[in-house]
């Protein structure tokens, strides 16, 4: 699986991939349906500098390590 | 964006600086998410330690040992701590997650891993082994019932408070193993606290795991012979 870093791309760029996702954002984090959304596994708003975006029925997380492994450990090592 | 591979050209940007996306590479780059042939992450570093960790040999042995998935996972996360010992911030993040996932028995459960006491303590429970299932079940135990089997000292605390703690704690709990741990400068407190400990402490047998950072007291309960 190819993986792209997203931290050097602009705010606009992911805000315009957040929307044709279905999802949106203020600036500051990722909303959904004009909410902030929340990380599946910690319950903490995304920040949209800080966000990943993984396969698997589009999954957006917060990109920290317990996270991921959540991840890593519910949907397989897909990367 | 006028290459014929985006992703491509989407490196060839970062080198410039900031990257800005066209619709149409958005509209590319969804149908390659859709079809799990691409995923958007912020740095290389921390996806290859979750999976490194993930393949790890150390956790491959928990997952034979450790049934209960919170509890494994946990333990994975102390795996993932002790990699980052370098990296203090990253360190102290996932700290802080784990503590507001697990609160305070997931955050000592995953520093028992991180300071290397699981690793002896099963070695220690393997020396005494009556069954697999016995082995198991007294992992298992020992994780759910951390406090009662570990002490982490902190270094505002005093020799005083952590010897009273653990005569107090084995006195009411009798565990087969107490282990006492202390890192940077709370290893000086254990260590201080050591001969005393010995003393106060006549049916166990002391096995200590030490370094110049870390200080592990092991105090193993001697069974009275019938």
């Amino acid at each position: 699986m190819e993986r792209l870093s997203l931290k050097e791309v602009s705010n606009n760029s992911k805000i315009g991939l957040l929307r044709e996702l279905g999802y949106d954002s203020d600036g500051e984090f990722v909303l959904e349906s004009g909410k902030k959304l929340l990380d599946r596994y910690l319950d903490i708003p995304i920040r949209l500098d800080n966000m990943v975006i993984l396969p698997g029925s589009i999954i957006i997380l917060d990109n920290n390590e317990l996270s991921l492994s959540k991840y890593i450990e519910e949907f397989g090592d897909v990367f | 964006m006028s290459s014929e591979d985006p992703i491509e050209s989407a490196f060839a940007g970062a080198v410039k600086g900031t990257i800005d996306w066209t619709f149409d590479t958005i509209k590319s780059f969804v149908i390659k998410l859709k079809d799990k042939k691409l995923a958007f992450i912020q740095d290389e570093e921390t996806i290859n330690l979750v999976k490194e960790q993930y393949h790890s040999g150390e956790l491959s042995f928990y997952k034979e040992y450790v049934s209960d998935k919170e509890i494994l996972f946990i333990v994975n996360m102390g795996l993932t701590l002790r990699k980052l010992h370098s990296k203090k911030d990253r360190r102290n993040n996932l700290r802080n997650k784990i503590f507001d996932k697990f609160e305070v028995n997931g955050v000592r459960v995953a520093q028992f891993v991180e300071n290397g006491i699981l690793n002896r303590y099963i070695g220690i429970l393997i020396d005494n082994m009556s069954s697999i299932i016995d082995f198991k079940d007294k992992i298992i135990y020992v994780l759910k019932n951390i406090n009662k089997h570990v002490l982490f000292v902190k270094k505002e605390d005093s020799e005083r408070g952590v010897i009273q703690h653990v005569t107090s704690s084995v006195a009411s709990n009798s565990p087969l193993i107490y282990i006492i741990s202390g890192k940077s400068s709370a290893a000086e407190i254990v260590r201080k606290c050591e001969g005393r400990l010995v003393q106060l402490l006549p049916d166990c047998i002391l096995e200590k795991i030490s370094s110049n950072e870390m200080e592990n007291l092991f105090f193993k309960r001697v069974i009275p012979k019938e």
